[in-house]
């Protein structure tokens, strides 16, 4: 309400999402990425190995070329889109944490300068001197990392702070230790898959010992993640554990994550480990896509578990504080948004806007959660009704903010996107269709969620049952449709399943 | 209701600090940042120019090569040093910021886009080794244009947060964010007073790099050239600087001409200074011993970076005068997590320091690291 909403055509949540997922593909690797570097050095020397000293210098050159580059510059890149796509969650986040973020921006230059420094004075500097600079590089990349964790884990379980309001309280939240340490066992994962990237640039049989070594760093921050994933999901918010177990998208990125670490461990054992000579550019594919994919279905279940959050208990998923709903219901957005008023004369326009204000942060019209496929067959009396019990119908939908008018506007153009008749073989089917366009966005069918059973009840009573659904819950809209699509679902209701 | 001036409301949690403090490290970064900023898109003009010169001027050829190891450096720092006053600009601006920043968010967002390219282009060209081809040279041309760019977008973005009354009328029409502030009457004075003063920073490294090379016929034709290209963009900056004061409104503008007496008066020294390192650097430059001249000129053009810094704040509260004053915010210290922030911060020094130090001391051509295995 406070801001402009930028309109950029497709769920603002998503842009964040793609800049996230690259960056932190590449920062994790940042972090891993230097322990790996100083270890293997220091393997060349204990083991006199020129190859692998070799091998590690050619490593370093192209570690500075992602991470210090790429990895930086992207890091920039989820500043830019938060304060864009999440204004008012970022200047909360800013207001809690600028002082972490201060320091974690100490860490980051310290790692820059060190990142560099390391990487073109391998001419220079003694063996020494040379790493301890890597260590500097590596202790603090890991402190940065470690101070960030403590503000991603606030946004889903700021724990104390929604009371306290402290710094300390938000930031050594419950999911803070996991996350770490998942975190980590991520970074070491990656310094072995990147590793694995260079070590194909050598020939055998140092090809070989490389593969080997890079291939343990890999399958160790593998192992370890399902039981450190396992406990950082144990501490994520009640509501998250109901997201998770009612919701298809939530359980298909689980289970999509458990494939890309599964089919990881088991290149990495089949290939880097047993088999090195056998390493090939096709296999470090796979890996590397399994390793974004995997990323990005941690991000996303991360995300996705603080829903309708971004800062859980705080502020909404679509940027609207929590403290402001019941002001905005009373005075209505128009009367409290500068931005909004300017469209209040026109009413189709005004309607467009309210959906991107409340709506467009996680849904799109016809796209990634395409809302004309939602809305599908809505009028507009069924859609202002809806816009009363978003919470209800889903537990990951913040609630509308707004006066009746407001409500009024957005349901007309919620029931403009995909206006359509209901259509069906026979009167079982044209049931279903208005049974899942009307009731399923809260109820199953004898299923788990808020169950309906009218098995043995007589149409007359099943019929009066849907003339007085207001009555019956002030959380149900009354039926709006038209009688014969009304029969039509009783005899639904009445028959499916039997 | 529709007359509503959209400026967001401040954040309802109090600053984490007190405003003096976080203004200082506002402007202390900033300044950090624009020197590498500058000597960034200066050095990147300067080496795309030695590089088209390559052939005809040893001298030339030199000083690009030397730019080429140097500017990927640079850059990283330009983009650290740059981190750390966008984060204290949020505590005091953000809500201007996140706003103007949201009406031309394609422009905006843009700037990752570019600035990745252009950090690429810098490192191709750096890794390219000691003579250019047409191709690398064109390359370090386009991320030199990419970096301007990137300048300008900056400028209007942070003109467009001082200029609320125009953002509702670039909101309707185009909520895309494709959107610049354009209709503004100082940008492109105050663009072009930027680049210019970026190749004027350009310069002075140059003159610091011939200062160390001093000894050499390379080094005394560094500090020359160092110096005129100081000079010339500098004189040229009076005019554009001119341009850039006529065209403030007229209130902004009288804060500078008298109203205020601390910005009258650090507007006098930012226009003396550049005069001073004008005539000590041109005396530099044909001295045979250019030592304390190419200092004193050095020291007075950095001072001006750091006036203007504090001018340029002026100038962006004298703007918001009429809709925001930051000495209103409330205020909240977390004083233990400042403390510990100054404790890591000098312990980062120290490191820095160490790093360094361990660089300059070693031996330029041994290495055990690499200096052969087993011993």
């Amino acid at each position: 309400m406070n801001y402009p909403v930028w309109q950029l055509g497709f769920p603002g949540g998503l842009l964040i999402a793609t800049v996230a997922v690259l960056h932190v593909f590449v920062s994790h690797f940042a972090v891993g990425g230097g322990a790996y570097l100083v270890l293997t050095e220091r393997r060349s020397y204990r083991h006199n190995d020129s190859d692998l000293l070799a091998y590690v210098k050619r490593h370093s050159k192209f570690f500075a070329l992602l991470t210090v580059v790429f990895g930086a510059v992207t890091g920039v890149g989820i500043w830019f889109t938060i304060g864009l796509v999440s204004p008012e969650a970022t200047s909360s986040l800013i207001h809690t944490f600028v002082w972490g973020w201060a320091i974690e921006w100490v860490f980051f230059f310290v790692e820059i300068a060190a990142a560099l420094i390391y990487t073109y004075s391998w001419e220079r500097l003694d063996r020494h001197t040379h790493l301890v600079i890597g260590w500097i590089y590596f202790i603090a990349a890991w402190a940065s990392l470690a101070v960030i964790n403590g503000i991603i884990t606030y946004m889903l379980t700021p724990g104390r702070w929604l009371q306290t309001r402290g710094f300390w309280a938000g930031f050594f939240n419950p999911t803070y230790l996991p996350s770490l340490l998942m975190r980590s066992a991520t970074a070491a994962a990656l310094a072995g898959m990147f590793g694995l990237v260079t070590a194909l640039r050598t020939s055998s049989p140092v090809r070989e010992r490389i593969v080997r070594w890079a291939g343990a760093w890999l399958a160790i921050g593998l192992v370890l993640l399902p039981p450190l994933g396992w406990w950082y999901y144990a501490k994520f918010p009640g509501f998250a554990h109901e997201h998770f177990a009612e919701i298809p998208a939530a359980r298909h990125a689980v289970l999509w994550g458990v494939i890309c670490v599964a089919v990881a461990v088991l290149l990495a054992l089949a290939f880097a480990l047993s088999k090195p000579r056998r390493m090939n550019p096709a296999v470090v594919g796979v890996l590397l896509i399994c390793g974004l994919a995997g990323m990005g279905s941690g991000e996303y279940l991360r995300e996705f578990g603080r829903k309708p959050y971004v800062i859980n208990g705080y502020i909404y998923a679509n940027d609207m504080r929590v403290s402001e709903v019941e002001r905005i219901d009373t005075q209505g957005v128009a009367q409290i948004s500068p931005w909004a008023a300017a469209a209040a004369a026109d009413p189709v326009r005004y309607g467009r806007d309210l959906f991107q204000t409340q709506c467009a942060s996680c849904h799109s019209v016809s796209g990634y959660r395409a809302m004309r496929s939602r809305v599908r067959g809505w009028d507009e009396t069924f859609a202002r009704e809806i816009l009363l019990h978003l919470p209800l119908t889903r537990g990951t939908m913040p609630p509308f903010a707004g006066d009746e008018q407001d409500r009024i506007a957005l349901g007309r153009y919620l029931a403009s996107l995909a206006p359509a008749t209901i259509t069906g073989a026979n009167e079982m089917e044209v049931g279903r269709h208005v049974f899942e366009m009307r009731c399923a966005l809260c109820h199953t069918l004898r299923g788990k969620r808020r169950p309906l059973d009218f098995g043995g009840m007589d149409a007359d009573t099943v019929t009066d049952f849907t003339r007085s659904l207001s009555d019956l819950s002030p959380n149900m809209p009354p039926f709006t449709g038209t009688e014969t699509e009304r029969h039509a679902l009783v005899v639904y209701l009445r028959g499916a399943g039997k | 209701m529709l007359a509503m001036m959209p400026v967001p409301q401040v954040d309802p949690m109090a600053a984490p600090g007190p405003l003096w403090l976080l203004r200082t490290l506002l402007l202390l970064t900033f300044f950090l940042h624009l020197l590498f900023m500058n000597t960034m898109l200066g050095g990147a003009a300067v080496a795309f120019v030695c590089a088209m010169h390559q052939k005809r001027s040893p001298f030339a050829a030199q000083l690009g090569r030397e730019l080429g190891r140097v500017l990927p450096a640079v850059f990283a720092f330009t983009i650290t040093l740059g981190v750390a006053p966008l984060l204290f600009l949020q505590v005091i601006y953000g809500h201007l910021l996140y706003a103007s920043s949201i009406l031309m968010a394609v422009p905006w967002m843009g700037i990752i886009a570019l600035v990745l390219l252009a950090y690429y282009g810098v490192y191709y060209f750096s890794l390219r080794g000691t003579s250019y081809p047409a191709s690398t040279v064109a390359v370090l041309g386009v991320a030199t244009v990419l970096l301007a760019g990137v300048a300008h977008i900056y400028t209007n973005n942070f003109t467009l947060m001082l200029a609320p009354e125009r953002w509702l009328s670039l909101y309707g029409p185009r909520p895309s964010g494709w959107n610049m502030n354009w209709a503004e009457a100082t940008v492109f004075p105050r663009y072009l007073h930027f680049v210019l003063g970026a190749l004027a920073v350009a310069g002075l490294y140059l003159v610091v790099n011939g200062l160390r090379k001093r000894e050499t016929a390379y080094g005394r034709w560094l500090i020359k050239r160092g110096g005129q290209l100081f000079v010339m963009p500098t004189i040229l900056n009076y005019l554009v600087g001119f341009w850039f004061l006529v065209r403030l409104p007229a209130d902004v503008r009288m804060t500078f001409l008298g109203r205020n007496q601390l910005a009258t008066v650090l507007l006098g020294i930012g226009m003396l200074l550049p005069l001073a390192a004008i005539v000590h650097l041109t005396l530099a430059g044909s001295n045979e011993s250019p030592v304390r001249q190419a200092a004193v000129g050095i020291g007075s053009g950095v001072l001006t970076v750091a006036i203007m810094v504090v001018i340029r704040d002026i100038l962006r509260n004298a703007y918001l005068a009429p809709i925001f004053r930051p000495e209103g915010l409330r205020v909240a210290p977390q004083w233990g997590v400042i403390a510990l922030f100054l404790v890591v911060f000098l312990a980062g020094l120290a490191t820095l320091f160490y790093m360094l130090h361990a660089l300059a001391t070693a031996p330029k051509a041994v290495s055990a690291a690499a200096g052969g295995l087993g011993k």
